[in-house]
């Protein structure tokens, strides 16, 4: 198979943003992190790329894979080289820059919307920031009980939905409103806002922290966030609850 | 040295992961100066992907009683086969339902029981529904619960720095030499020392663990003179997935799942009649190579964890992260078919060792967490007690490591000396123009675990492995690192990960090949049976002048009698 990879060494003065072509044999089973691991023990030992768990939990390997921002851990190369890759999202410019697809190799790129250190690494501090605006830890400020406190399994369920998120910043790299607004707090953050909003045991106001229109107002419901999510986190969800409320409370 | 490379801090903890947060979190309470220093960004340290979940007497499943923490120490002592320290042993187990709770407390969203109160799940080895889990993503809900926590105080991190060295002065551990993966360059730290890097899977070819799990800090602690405990214990977890070897957690047979041989036999009825798929994960291990080796297998390779009888609805809800890895890495989704399993790499149950506070034999150097043998383990680590060492130890640090005097103002030119050291070190690797690249070295040093050390063992086998690790040792003073860049040079980093991996391989290979009996994890064919008039002990392994040198220590006994293992 034929992987084409960004690269960029992270100095301007003596390195242009480019692509390199590598042949990597196919085997069964072979996910993108398998390919890209192949390429740097094999041939090409500077390609640069961020690993850990290679089972789809701890977040560090979301790329753009194909013009789609996924973890190379959980992509599998068979269907990418079939044609037969069934991640459909809505496109737009800062996704379509670059190199395009091509039928015969697999396209790799650093996750859009946050600047490249080197190859396939991005920076995520501005993700990060605006995760930690969002004071993404529980403050109970009531009586702690002497033992846990009580939440019904269906509570739980909902909570689950947004908690399953492992960060990896796929869905920060997917939406369209990102591209077009550097201040857009993104996916990811309001989606963990809202966890600790319809947590039962949290005591702080918080829909506020995002009520402005770089937060919650912002969202044009592309769905990308969900469809790239390798968790199914769904944080249109969270936004449209989050902004019916809000509105009821002005009303 | 520049002077903006050398940072002071009271307490320096190495490894982001749950025990590093929560000794973070401990000093940070007690108004010390932290800082965190990983090799990658703490949320994606390696408990992240713990599964089933932590075990507390906590005795919530409903109409059976209730429990207790002397219970949760018993079948903790007997899992590890009576190796296990059992003070260390008192204090996890006693203090496990006030750390459940207080994770409780600090956000973790732990499944429910319809009374409200948290879920429990039967475990490996347990005499009662002991286990406390968030579906089967529990390490992700705690480390992502306790990284939140840290940003509410203040706490400084030092994400993607690699660790080369620990620096003593006058006997002592005064910090660390560390480069910082993004720009290349070395700092050094001031500060006592918290080890909490977790550990060294990734000496074996098949692992569950994560790819960054390379047995740094046991290496580092050793090399100024910690001593390593019991390193040749090494757990195979019964059901990884085959092929990528992912973990498919133990919560699985918990829930009710049965492991199946090629003709749909339930075979651990020939094993453990009693506790079939729920003995502990040693003797599941065991069975499971055995009934592949005798041809029973599928493909001989594999075995079938079979959740299909479970139904749609409980997997969705108690299983649903490990249906999502099968379905995404094996293509299978365990609703409608059984999954191929077959065991892997999984737990280090030996480490740096350390007392009940976890001190290590370096003053200002300490350790808890899976880098560390404390030891509660012992031979065989029971599932649900690892989240639970985490918690329970790296409070202990936190608070043990507050206690100690700060120490500031450590001789400039000691640090200076140490990353002069490590310098050239690194420029000797990235200096070659030709050599043996580090990815082949590393593909046969896992190999060579996984054929000489793996879940049984031999004499004459093992001593030929340990001459292997020998040649390998050599070659690595020929590796090379073709990349110059100095941002992000993964490939230097990894050699030197192989660096440590090299002597890891070499004290678990040490310490197998002197321990001639079989107990817990360590099984071999040569010495069928338990010796404990010989080996009732556990192995220690200081540095010499001539390398690593074997002894043994006493076990902590007294609160349970020595007994054979049945279940």
């Amino acid at each position: 198979m034929k992987l084409k990879t960004f690269r960029y060494d992270g100095d301007e003065t003596n390195d242009e943003p480019h692509y390199d072509d590598f042949e990597v044999p196919h085997e069964p089973g072979q996910t993108v992190l398998d390919a890209l691991f192949y390429i740097q023990e094999n041939l090409d030992d500077s390609l640069s790329f961020r690993y850990s768990c290679r089972g789809a939990v701890c977040g560090s390997c979301a790329m753009l894979i194909n013009k789609v921002p996924r973890l190379a851990c959980r992509t599998q190369v068979k269907p990418l080289l079939e044609g037969k890759d069934d991640a459909e999202i809505k496109h737009y410019p800062a996704l379509d820059e670059g190199e395009n697809t091509g039928e015969d190799f697999v396209l790799v790129e650093p996750l859009p919307h946050l600047p490249v250190e080197k190859d396939l690494i991005v920076n995520e501090e501005k993700f990060f920031e605006f995760y930690r605006e969002m004071e993404p830890y529980l403050q109970a400020e009531g009586e702690v009980p002497e033992d846990e406190f009580r939440m019904s399994p269906e509570v739980v369920e909902e909570l689950e939905d947004y908690t399953n998120c492992i960060l990896c910043a796929a869905c920060f790299g997917s939406c369209p409103v990102d591209g077009e607004n550097e201040n857009y707090r993104g996916p990811a953050a309001l989606a963990k806002l809202f966890r600790f909003h319809i947590d039962p045991r949290d005591d702080e106001d918080r829909l506020v922290l995002a009520d402005h229109e770089d937060g919650w107002w912002d969202c044009d419901f592309h769905i990308n966030c969900k469809k790239v999510c390798p968790k199914d986190v769904p944080p249109n969800k969270a936004i449209g609850k989050a902004r019916g409320e809000l509105q009821q409370d002005k009303e | 040295m520049e002077k903006e490379n050398l940072h002071e801090h009271d307490i320096l903890v190495i490894g982001g992961g749950l025990t590093g947060l929560r000794a973070s979190l401990e000093a940070m309470s007690n108004d010390k100066d932290v800082a965190v220093i990983s090799k990658v960004h703490p949320l994606r340290s390696h408990s992240v992907a713990a599964q089933g979940g932590i075990n507390a007497a906590l005795g919530n499943a409903p109409d059976r009683g209730d429990d207790d923490w002397k219970d949760h120490a018993f079948d903790t002592v007997k899992g590890s086969d009576y190796l296990a320290d059992q003070d260390a042993v008192e204090i996890l187990c006693k203090n496990a339902p006030e750390a459940v709770l207080e994770l409780e407390h600090m956000g973790t969203v732990f499944s429910r029981f319809e009374s409200g109160k948290i879920a429990q799940r039967p475990f490996g080895g347990a005499g009662f529904p002991r286990t406390c889990y968030a579906a089967d993503r529990t390490g992700h809900n705690l480390l992502h619960t306790l990284y939140e926590q840290s940003l509410s105080g203040e706490m400084t991190y030092y994400d993607e720095y690699f660790v080369t060295s620990l620096v003593k002065d006058d006997g002592r551990c005064a910090g660390c030499v560390a480069l910082n993966i993004k720009e290349g360059r070395l700092h050094a730290f001031s500060g006592s020392v918290i080890m909490a890097t977790g550990g060294f899977g990734r000496i074996y070819n098949r692992s569950t663990n994560a790819l960054i799990n390379t047995g740094d800090g046991a290496f580092l602690a050793y090399d100024i003179g910690a001593v390593l405990e019991d390193m040749e214990f090494i757990q195979f977890h019964p059901t990884t997935l085959y092929g990528s070897n992912i973990l498919m957690t133990e919560g699985a047979r918990g829930e009710g799942g049965y492991l199946k041989d090629s003709e749909g036999e339930r075979f651990m009825k020939e094993y453990a009649p009693e506790a079939m798929e729920l003995a502990p994960r040693d003797i599941v291990a065991r069975a499971i190579m055995n009934v592949v080796n005798e041809g029973r297998g599928i493909e001989d390779e594999y075995v079938h964890l079979d959740l299909t009888h479970l139904g749609a609805e409980k997997i969705k809800e108690r299983l649903p992260g490990i249906r999502q890895i099968a379905m995404d890495f094996a293509g299978v989704d365990p609703i409608e078919e059984p999954i191929p399993v077959q065991p892997g790499q999984h737990y280090s149950m030996g480490g740096i060792s350390v007392n009940t506070d976890c001190e290590t034999d370096v003053p200002g150097l300490y350790a808890a967490g899976e880098c560390s043998s404390v030891s509660a383990h012992g031979a065989n680590r029971l599932g649900g007690n690892s989240l639970l060492e985490t918690v329970v130890f790296g409070r202990i640090a936190g608070a043990r490591a507050s206690e100690s005097p700060v120490h500031r103002g450590a001789d400039e030119s000691l640090f200076s000396k140490a990353v002069n050291r490590d310098r050239d070190l690194i420029e000797s690797i990235t200096g070659r123009d030709e050599g043996i690249l580090y990815s082949d070295i590393l593909e046969e040093l896992r190999e060579t675990m996984f054929q000489h050390f793996g879940v049984f063992r031999e004499g004459e086998e093992m001593k030929e492995g340990l001459a292997k690790i020998k040649d390998l040792q050599s070659e690595f003073d020929d590796v090379y690192v073709q990349s110059d860049s100095s941002k992000f040079n993964q490939a230097l980093i990894r050699t030197l990960e192989l660096r440590n991996m090299l002597f890891i391989s070499e004290a678990v290979a040490i310490g197998a090949i002197e321990r001639e009996e079989s107990r817990g994890s360590h099984y071999r064919t040569d010495f069928t049976g338990r010796r404990d008039d010989e080996y009732l002990q556990h192995t220690v392994l200081e540095k010499g002048e001539e390398g690593p040198v074997l002894d043994y220590a006493p076990v902590n006994l007294g609160r349970f009698e020595v007994r054979e293992r049945d279940y």
